[in-house]
């Protein structure tokens, strides 16, 4: 009060409340503003997430109602097989005969075929039919 | 649709309710927590904004309105801080701050609050208005009154200029 009596010259009442309108500390400001943008910043993200999520949402259902999907999954599946069969070294084939003579004779050692000496006189004509005969299987 | 944000630029806007808050229950640590309460609400019902009903800073200070009303005036801080200090001692600047401040903690709540609405947060008439469910011609006659009881209070009722209503509704 005893400073505006000091006063003598006459002053706009308005413009005093707004210049000497109270401020709050720029500390208390920053750590109010740092505050309000963390909590803003935080939002934001899980907004993004949720939006990434509804579009691709939307983009399976749309496509699935074209059958796209499928589409996709065997265009995926052939790409992985034409990789495969790139990278993949050839395996070695072998193949097991199994039969129910194997659990027979199995164990024991082929007899060693004994090839008739063609007999004098005959020629080739007899070796050639020694060997085109069947062999014998019991 | 995306709503806009309305704490995307939160500094002006801490100034502002500040200002109001500081009018209203005096400068200092207590206006500090008020505005930070009021920040606080703002933030978990921040989908409750409607920006068709107005600025965020009419939402703010409705806000902190509430806050304020709840809490209960405590007006006595800056009026015992200038007749302390030697004149000397403190800027001139922050002596009129407090002047001002001790003046108008003498006014009653409804003429505080007008001021701090007005002069404090910088709120139009009509958006006063708007915010307190009131005609805006109402609020013009109300500021003027208020001022002119303000003016009483700092003695200088002569040497004053008179109150220029369409300033006031600026």
């Amino acid at each position: 009060m005893r400073y505006w009596r000091r006063r003598q010259e006459p002053f706009d009442l308005e413009a005093e409340l707004k210049s000497a309108r109270p401020e709050p500390s720029n500390e208390f400001v920053r750590t109010l503003e740092s505050r309000v943008r963390h909590d803003g910043r935080s939002r934001v993200g899980t907004l993004r997430v949720a939006f990434v999520g509804a579009i691709t949402a939307v983009m399976l259902v749309a496509l699935g109602s074209v059958g796209g999907v499928g589409y996709a999954s065997s265009a995926a599946q052939d790409a992985a097989v034409s990789v495969k069969r790139v990278v993949q070294p050839k395996k070695v084939v072998r193949v097991l005969k199994k039969s129910p003579a194997i659990d027979q004779y199995g164990g024991k050692k082929k007899a060693k075929k004994k090839v008739k000496k063609a007999k004098k006189g005959k020629g080739a004509k007899g070796r050639v039919k020694a060997r085109t005969r069947p062999p014998f299987t019991g | 649709m995306l709503r806009r944000d309305p704490l995307a630029n939160p500094e002006p806007l801490i100034r502002r309710v500040y200002a109001y808050v500081a009018y209203r229950v005096g400068d200092g640590p207590d206006a500090e927590d008020l505005t930070s309460e009021t920040f606080e609400r703002a933030l978990r019902y921040k989908k409750s904004y409607d920006p068709t009903k107005g600025e965020p800073v009419q939402w703010l200070l409705g806000i902190a309105k509430r806050c304020v009303d709840g809490r209960g005036p405590r007006l006595e801080l800056a009026s015992e801080w200038v007749d302390e200090a030697a004149p000397g001692d403190v800027e001139e600047e922050a002596i009129r701050r407090l002047s001002v401040s001790r003046a108008v903690a003498t006014l009653d709540e409804r003429d505080r609050e007008l001021i701090a609405l007005r002069y404090g947060a910088d709120l139009t008439a009509r958006q006063i208005a708007e915010l307190l469910g009131a005609r805006t011609n109402a609020i013009e006659v109300a500021l003027h009154r208020a001022l002119a009881r303000l003016r009483g209070t700092f003695g200088e009722t002569d040497d004053a200029p008179p109150v220029r209503k369409r300033e006031a509704t600026r």
